[in-house]
């Protein structure tokens, strides 16, 4: 689905710290969106967690600094970290440039699957979370 | 939103109140001065290795690590800091990182003009002089669910400090840092002659910031605040935070954006090679060449430092200016060709 420039994978679960879920078995593949890659501009470093680490549903993973602003990224569900994207260590930007691909930041094994329903999947109820931020990038 | 006029807070204090009121889900301007002297280094950054720790303890100058991006800066009470912090939900500032810095830069701007210094805001993400010198930094992050946004206004800057307070691998390269920095960032009083009167630019700032944002609330620090700050005092100075590894280590000193101060080693046969270069958009603007390598006659490496001035740092331009300086100078450097040479200054990061 394209929302404005926007690219946002239909397969794909998103939640409102706008981190996207790509779901197999129970292993779930964690980046940042599209819309929220433009937000932060080319992204000069990023925090990485050990495998092994665990997190709870919409704790912080880690940071990402982007034009001397640090930002954050959510865990969309909870669990353990099972593989770490290793290259954004040397390129960042693959978020930029790929956001659901080569920039994919962690796979986490999922401790509660049911925690998926509180993400959105519906593109209209994505839709119309994405436009609630889209008028405050337009306005200024 | 609220105003929080801090006046001058000793150490780390200065630093810590946005870090506590942000968490704490206040809205508003905090303007402070740091009292006695600290040195902060960016969250990517690695403090031992940005900042020279053993000259800042013999000092009493207290380093902290903030939750903010940007590099090493020193803070004295010469420099007014404006933090400008606010929920995320806030529909007043803008989302995207850019805008941010563009929107939050104009008050300080202003305020510069209305003493008199034509400023703008150049990404990313300084303000700077009409001749193009800094003149204050700036720097932002997402805490707890706030955003909050930083940067100070210089009235003077310790020049010899801050080039003192940087770790540097060679303490020839201390001179060269100072130089660079000396040319490149200024202060109110360079560009003035004088330091107007603190109360008076903490009076325009603010106003100029109420313009942009509407109408301020005076506060003051609750305890509720102070204890928060207490709290976070013992987390963002304990080696636990201070000391912790990042994946990526910025490596160069960045004076302005588009300055840089590299530094490259390069092992050779004839010894170890080490450049420390200022680069402004891929020219070598000032080099120094050292190591444990043999040049005679010795006068010559000056001269070919100076040779590699206003050089494009690209590998066959090096080269053939390096190979050409061999040639009319007959210098020799057992062990060492020009590609070596070549090799040390491609090697800076």
């Amino acid at each position: 689905m394209q929302i404005d420039q926007w690219d946002f994978p239909d397969e794909l679960y998103y939640n409102e710290g706008h981190a996207w879920a790509r779901v197999e078995g129970d292993i779930v593949t964690v980046g940042v969106n599209d819309f929220t890659q433009f937000l932060a501009g080319e992204i000069s470093y990023i925090d990485l967690p050990m495998e092994g680490d665990e997190f709870e549903f919409g704790e912080r993973i880690g940071t990402i600094e982007t034009g001397k602003w640090l930002g954050k990224y959510f865990a969309p569900v909870s669990g353990e970290i099972v593989e770490v994207n290793e290259k954004l260590e040397d390129d960042p930007t693959l978020i930029n440039k790929s956001p659901y691909g080569e920039g994919w930041i962690v796979k986490i094994k999922m401790a509660n699957p049911d925690e998926l329903d509180k993400l959105m999947k519906d593109p209209e109820e994505i839709k119309k979370f994405i436009y609630s931020e889209v008028d405050r990038v337009a306005n200024k | 939103m609220k105003i929080l006029n801090l006046g001058k807070l000793p150490g780390q204090q200065s630093m810590l109140g946005f870090h506590a009121l942000a968490r704490l889900g206040f809205e508003g301007l905090v303007i402070v001065s740091p009292s006695v002297p600290l040195v902060s280094v960016g969250y990517f950054q690695d403090a031992e290795k940005e900042v020279d720790l053993d000259y800042c303890n013999r000092n009493g100058i207290p380093v902290m690590r903030r939750e903010i991006g940007g590099g090493a800066t020193y803070l004295d009470g010469n420099q007014i800091f404006y933090q400008v912090i606010w929920n995320r939900e806030n529909k007043k500032f803008p989302l995207k990182i850019d805008k941010i810095f563009e929107f939050l830069s104009e008050p300080p701007c202003e305020t510069y003009r209305e003493f008199g210094i034509e400023t703008s805001f150049r990404s990313a993400n300084d303000i700077i002089t009409k001749d193009g010198r800094k003149i204050a930094g700036e720097g932002g992050g997402d805490i707890g669910d706030s955003m909050v946004f930083v940067g100070g206004i210089l009235m003077d800057f310790d020049y010899e400090t801050m080039s003192k307070v940087l770790k540097v691998p060679d303490e020839k390269f201390r001179d060269k840092i100072y130089k660079s920095m000396e040319e490149n960032l200024t202060t109110m009083k360079r560009e003035l002659g004088s330091i107007p009167p603190r109360d008076d630019i903490v009076r325009v700032l603010a106003e100029k910031f109420e313009k942009l944002l509407g109408a301020f609330e005076t506060v003051t620090l609750t305890p509720e605040t102070i204890d928060k700050m207490v709290e976070l005092e013992r987390w963002l100075t304990s080696p636990e935070f201070m000391f912790r590894k990042t994946p990526k280590i910025p490596k160069g000193v960045k004076i302005k954006e588009g300055v840089e101060i590299l530094y490259g080693t390069y092992k050779a046969k004839g010894g170890l090679i080490r450049t420390a270069q200022e680069v402004e958009k891929s020219i070598i603007k000032d080099i120094g060449v050292s190591g444990d390598f043999t040049l005679y006659p010795k006068k010559e490496l000056f001269a070919l430092e100076e040779t590699l001035k206003d050089t494009e740092r690209e590998s066959s331009k090096l080269k053939s200016k390096i190979e050409d300086f061999y040639e009319e100078t007959g210098v020799q450097t057992p062990g060492v060709e020009p590609e070596d040479i070549t090799k040390a200054i491609e090697a800076g990061k």
